[in-house]
């Protein structure tokens, strides 16, 4: 029996705070908005006070230890089945609602509330006089929700579920301001290219439930033999390990990564700090906590899984890194900077270290929440103008975003002693360690061009010349306020990692043993050389440029980057082609893998559906004909059909007792 | 042969305050017939309680040596007809002051049809759930054509009337082979003396039933009449067909199948036929519910392919399947009629219910996009909505019979639903609407808004007290 | 030539079945709204008459346990004639309404429904 801190019992409020400021603000007080966004900051902050609550239970009272070996779980049961028990369960399936504390958790609580506090404060100044303003604010109420029920999940069906509202969530917050077309669009795509994920998702989730008839995450675990591990599915691939590329499928989506990555960068339509809060603290992270909360799935897979995880998390890492240097839009670099380092997230836990993709997530939410406030806070300055071109002298004028923003550009960098160095560090000597030289390569080259567009985005945009037509003044204390303290947690977040019961005796996979390792200065000194090489490098090409000097130099390169490598593009191209032509039908089937499998399958559905409906005549005498018809056809079929009707069965219908 | 009339005691009671509602609105001048919903409110209530009373003192008896039962099961199904007519009557009333005169026959026949109802989730005979059915399908026809100044409304009611009889005909001639097979008309009797024979003429008989019944609760391809009544009707009584008309085809199918003709319907090809109507039900009456224009053809072809779902429960023929049916049933109601309710509004408000009319809905009238997003979702099975846990308890129940791709169509299937609801759900938010009317809800009718609405969401995030009640009244059909 | 004709149960059955058939070739066929009543009254005798046929062979060779219900056919084809009756009474109303307000009753014309 492990030690309970009385704080756990209460971890259901954490959640359950926004949401009934959801519900209040929805149903009572929408026509005041003044009175909205105070109940909605005061239920957060009350959730980050009882978070912080939690986390001293966890980490400070020695308790940590013991509930990666065993977690705490608050359970009440949600839906009950009778009947006999399904796969190796020994109970009957038994779906609950409660919560789960270990460590992951509680530092997921942390980072969550603490960002999503920061974010509704700074919204107050940002929001200020908009007409949807009580309407934001029950949103982000509601996407903090769902966020905190995601990380305090038991379950995957209790995570599924949250999941889904986190994507709803952002639908809504990404279409905000729904009058304008492009984030009507740019809503449905993010919804629409992360349902492609879920479905992944559920699929995986459904063969977990087939076979180990549990979704409970510790039931899971436990179940985790050497007999399970060998089960066979298909063709030599272990189930365990078709299971586990299914369930990778809602992470690509959800956190962005290749080829379903399209979606983040047009999430830039929705207000700045919903950018904000959706890169750093809840929407993408919560397909890296996903993969972290099922670590346990991959290990029992074959390693190609893990293999697979990593490679792609590489790729993405490096990949939209490189478009990020040629983005002029200061929102389309910083979101093409967040699907790099949620890359480098991904790698990490692709290599096998769950605790330097989670502390990378935890500093990651801290600089990232941090730059992009500072981005909204010089849009709002420069009345909506997003590119740096454009800017260009603000460093003068707005003393305190522009020196947080410097913090943050680097601690992305990985300059130490701020946080980016030490979880980044992390990630390069986990790949080192566990036999990944090429990952290492390329999470090197990776780091040397995040330092390098990052200082690009500084120098153009606080140092460059001074434009005339801009009257930038710096913001009003709510939004500077939020700044500083992300500023503050961007420079210590980091230090969690330096002692020995550190972040990494923590947060670990269950059952792991825990090995202390000391800093490896073989992989820190070539860290911190790329880093500062490509902040040296970028400052000398871009100081006092008034226009973009590789864009100059390498045109075709430019231009290449410039459109992201055609994706998008790629996309439409197949889409428009599928449209048109009659007999592309394999081309169908690669819009139905990628990008267009919504409007492919609307299209098809819809045809099939105007076909059907043709049978519906308005001829009632046709109806009375149909009827008997299908009488009698069911008939000849069920006494004269014996064979066919079971020759029918296996194929289309495999069943009956 | 004693007779313990109490146990009809719902019945009863229905029957009365519909007689009364009757004299009232002959008796009282037109102009006066203001307490008509009150009163029919008032009489809706006590009957629920009456039954209600039933359900949860477990009464469980027979009356005419088993022609017709007061089980559990059948009061069960009771209270959610008369939910459902209850829901009918609070959500109609502005639309009906609307119509040219004859308030009082309108709330009489709703009492008559929901008469109907209970008598078919209660008889043990099958003349009884005959005569049950005729009275539900008759006050329907009546109401089906109650715009008489709409020629849609009366066309639709009179193809009602020829694809109903002619429904009904071949059920009663299925019913009388079976009574000539076994010399009873009496369910339990027949399942005795049926044994788990298996001739051409049971065959016969059962497809003749089952193809009654699949009229009822609208299967593919016995569902032709569906859309075309549902468009014509006047939007409450669409409702109504939709939610209380197929529950009660529902409450009288699973009886027949499940205690009079089990050994026969759940063998070797009948249950391969079932299970081939039912996938092609969910199938093409989602697919044929995404080019539809107009809400009521909409939410017709919705309804069809929720049959489908419901069906599910039935072809899995255990408790746990019947309880599936009851849950999702029940849960039916309070999602539909939301939907429809907000439909009753806007129909009111501009007079049509073409779907581009709900266009800004959520500017003229948030609480109506909400109760109608909600509805619509809950029926597509998206969590937590009450919606997602009656397919669950549904499909799992199939499942644990073994139809494995049975189930995995029914789950792309509501995949599929999902995007023509998020269709009405667009039209309502992304869509301007500027220059269609505000809309103001009221009274009655935000009642209903908002219990729906609520139950829908209740259910969804804590459906243990429901499923218990499902559970029960699912026990008591087995025994 | 030993003729000799006993008309049995099947016979009785036959009749049923061609009522029932001429029944819904009337439904199928039929332009006017009244003779495709008519033709459902058909239907609906055919099984009058199955259930009196059935009755009256059961009388003679009971099924065992059933003995009570001895009657049952005959009562339930009652309850079918006079159901009957109330259904053709409302369509006999709604085919006048609809003659009302289209001046024709012909049921090919029933088609502002569709699709």
């Amino acid at each position: 029996m492990i030690r309970m801190e009385a704080s756990f019992q209460w971890a259901w409020l954490i959640p359950a705070l926004p949401l009934l400021s959801f519900l209040i603000i929805g149903f009572i007080t929408k026509k005041w908005p003044k009175l909205s966004s105070t109940i909605s900051i005061a239920a957060i902050l009350t959730s980050f006070v009882l978070a912080v609550w939690v986390d001293f239970g966890v980490f400070a009272s020695g308790v940590g230890a013991e509930l990666v070996e065993k977690p705490y779980q608050h359970v009440v049961n949600w839906l009950t089945f009778s009947g006999v028990p399904w796969g190796l369960s020994a109970a009957p399936l038994n779906i609950e609602f409660g919560t789960l504390i270990d460590p992951l958790s509680a530092m997921m609580l942390f980072v969550v509330t603490l960002v999503a506090s920061l974010v509704q404060i700074y919204s107050v100044g940002y929001m200020h006089g908009d007409k949807g303003y009580s309407r934001y604010f029950a949103y982000q109420s509601l996407f903090a929700m769902s966020m905190l029920g995601l990380v305090l999940s038991t379950n995957l069906l209790q995570l599924f579920i949250f999941w889904e509202l986190v994507g709803l969530c952002s639908y809504l917050l990404i279409g905000f301001w729904f009058f304008k077309p492009s984030a009507r669009e740019a809503a449905k795509k993010a919804f629409m290219t992360t349902r492609v994920g879920d479905f992944g998702l559920l699929l995986g989730i459904l063969f977990l439930l087939n076979k180990f008839g549990t979704l409970n995450f510790v039931q899971l675990f436990h179940m985790m033999t050497p007999e399970v591990k060998a089960m066979v599915a298909v063709g030599g691939v272990s189930y365990l390990t078709l299971t586990a590329f299914l369930v990778f499928i809602g992470p690509i989506g959800k956190s962005g990564q290749f080829p379903l990555h399209v979606w983040l960068p047009d999430a830039m339509e929705g207000p700045t700090p919903v950018s904000a809060l959706i890169h750093a603290a809840t929407m993408v992270v919560a397909g890296v906590y996903l993969i972290a909360r099922i670590y346990f799935l991959f290990q029992g897979a074959s390693p190609a899984a893990l293999e697979f995880v990593a490679s792609l998390g590489g790729f993405t890492a490096i990949f939209a890194a490189s478009i990020a240097i040629a983005q002029n839009d200061i929102k389309r670099i910083l979101a093409y900077s967040t699907l790099s380092q949620l890359g480098y997230m991904v790698m990490a836990l692709g290599v096998g270290s769950l605790t330097a993709g989670m502390f990378h997530l935890m500093t990651h939410a801290f600089f990232k929440a941090l730059m992009f406030l500072g981005a909204g806070s010089v849009i709002h300055a420069l009345h909506e103008k997003q590119d740096i071109w454009e800017m260009g002298g603000l460093w003068k004028k707005m003393r305190i975003t522009g020196t947080t923003f410097a913090i943050g550009v680097l601690a992305i960098a990985g300059v130490p002693p701020l946080a980016g160095f030490f979880s980044k560090d992390e990630i390069l000597s986990a790949a080192l360690h566990n036999g990944h030289p090429v990952l290492f390569g390329i999470g090197l080259f990776t780091a040397m061009l995040t330092a390098f567009y990052m200082t690009r985005l500084f120098v153009i945009a606080f140092m460059g010349p001074e434009k005339a037509e801009n009257h930038p003044h710096e913001s009003p204390w709510v939004m500077t306020l939020p700044l500083v303290i992300l500023a503050f947690f961007s420079i210590v977040g980091g230090w969690a990692g330096i002692p020995e019961h550190g972040f990494a005796y923590f947060v670990r996979p269950w059952g792991s043993e825990f090995e202390p390792e000391a800093m490896n200065w073989l992989v820190a000194g070539p860290s911190i050389i790329v880093g500062l090489a490509g902040i040296i490098l970028s400052y000398i090409v871009y100081y006092g440029k008034a226009s973009d000097p590789v864009e100059a130099a390498f045109p075709r390169v430019y231009k290449v980057l410039k459109n992201k490598y055609y994706v998008d593009e790629f996309y439409l191209w197949i889409i428009k082609h599928i449209v048109d032509g009659i007999g592309k039908v394999l081309y169908w089937f690669d819009i139905y893998i990628v990008d267009g499998i919504v409007d492919g399958l609307a299209w098809i559905a819809r045809s099939l559906g105007s076909l059907f409906r043709r049978a519906q005549t308005g001829q009632l005498q046709v109806y009375a004909i149909i009827f008997f018809v299908a009488l009698i056809v069911l008939f000849l079929a069920v006494t004269y059909g014996e064979g066919q009707l079971h020759a029918l069965n296996p194929l289309a219908l495999g069943g009956g007792k | 042969m004693n007779a313990q009339y109490a146990l009809l005691a719902p019945e009863i009671t229905l029957a009365v305050v519909g007689l009364v509602i009757f004299s009232v609105g002959l008796l009282i001048p037109k102009g006066s017939r203001q307490g008509m919903v009150p009163l029919t409110v008032l009489g809706i209530l006590v009957t629920m309680a009456v039954a209600g009373a039933q359900f949860f003192s477990n009464v469980n008896g027979s009356f005419l040596d088993g022609m017709y039962l007061a089980d559990n099961y059948a009061s069960f199904f009771k209270l959610l007809f008369l939910a459902a007519a209850l829901l009918v009557v609070l959500s109609s009333t502005e639309y009906v002051q609307k119509l040219p005169a004859h308030r009082g026959e309108f709330y009489g026949l709703i009492l008559f049809a929901a008469l109907g109802m209970m008598v078919m989730a209660g008889s043990g005979d099958l003349i009884t759930l005959y005569v049950g059915l005729e009275l539900m399908t008759i006050s329907f026809y009546v109401l089906v054509a109650y715009l008489s100044e709409d020629g849609k409304s009366g066309e639709a009611g009179l193809k009602y009337l020829i694809l109903g009889a002619v429904s009904s005909a071949v059920l009663l001639y299925g019913v009388s082979f079976l009574y000539g097979l076994t010399g009873s008309t009496v369910i339990t009797e027949i399942a005795a003396k049926l044994g788990s024979g298996m001739s051409p003429a049971t065959i016969l008989a059962l497809l003749l039933v089952l193809a009654g019944f699949s009229f009822k609760i609208s299967l593919i391809p016995f569902h032709m009449w569906a859309p075309d009544i549902y468009e014509g009707a006047p939007v409450p009584i669409t409702a109504y067909l939709a939610v209380a008309s197929k529950a009660a085809g529902f409450a009288a199918l699973v009886r027949v199948m499940l205690v009079g003709l089990k050994a026969q319907a759940l063998d070797g090809n009948v249950a391969v036929a079932l299970a081939v109507l039912i996938g092609l039900t969910m199938i093409a009456g989602n697919l044929m519910a995404i080019p539809q224009k107009n809400f009521k053809r909409m939410m017709a072809y919705s309804s069809i392919s929720q049959a489908g779902y419901i069906a599910v429960g039935l072809l899995a023929g255990t408790p746990d399947g019947v309880k599936g049916v009851l849950f999702y049933s029940m849960i039916y109601v309070f999602a539909n009629m939301g939907a429809f309710t907000v439909a009753t509004v806007v129909s009111t408000a501009q007079g049509s219910d073409e779907i581009k009319d709900f266009a800004g809905l959520a500017r003229r009238s948030p609480l109506a996009a909400v109760v109608m997003t909600v509805s619509l979702l809950s029926m597509a099975g998206i969590p937590p909505l009450a919606g997602f846990v009656g397919k669950f308890y549904l499909f799992k129940a199939l499942l644990d019979q073994g139809w494995v791709p049975l189930v995995f169509i029914a789950f792309v299937m509501s995949m599929v639903s999902v995007y023509y609801y998020l269709l009405v759900t667009r039209t309502m938010y992304m869509e301007e609407g500027a220059d269609l009317p505000k809309i103001g809800v009221s009274g009655a009718t935000k009642f209903t808004l908002l219990v729906t609405m609520l139950v829908t969401l209740f259910l969804g995030i804590y459906p243990s007290p429901l499923a218990k009640m499902a559970t029960i009244a699912a026990a008591s059909l087995f025994r | 030539m030993n003729f000799s004709l006993t008309v049995g149960l099947p016979h009785y059955l036959l009749v049923g079945a061609m009522l029932f058939c001429f029944g819904l070739y009337g439904v199928f066929s039929k332009k006017n709204a009244i003779a495709v009543l008519m033709s459902l009254e058909l239907m609906l005798n055919a099984v009058n008459i199955n259930l009196i046929a059935f009755n009256r062979f059961l009388w003679n060779n009971p099924v065992e346990g059933t003995k009570h219900l001895l009657l049952n056919g005959h009562v339930s084809a009652i309850f079918v004639i006079v159901v009957a009756a109330a259904e053709v009474a409302v369509g006999l109303a709604l085919v006048i309404s609809i003659y009302r307000s289209r001046l024709s009753a012909n049921v090919d014309e029933l088609d502002w429904l569709k699709w």
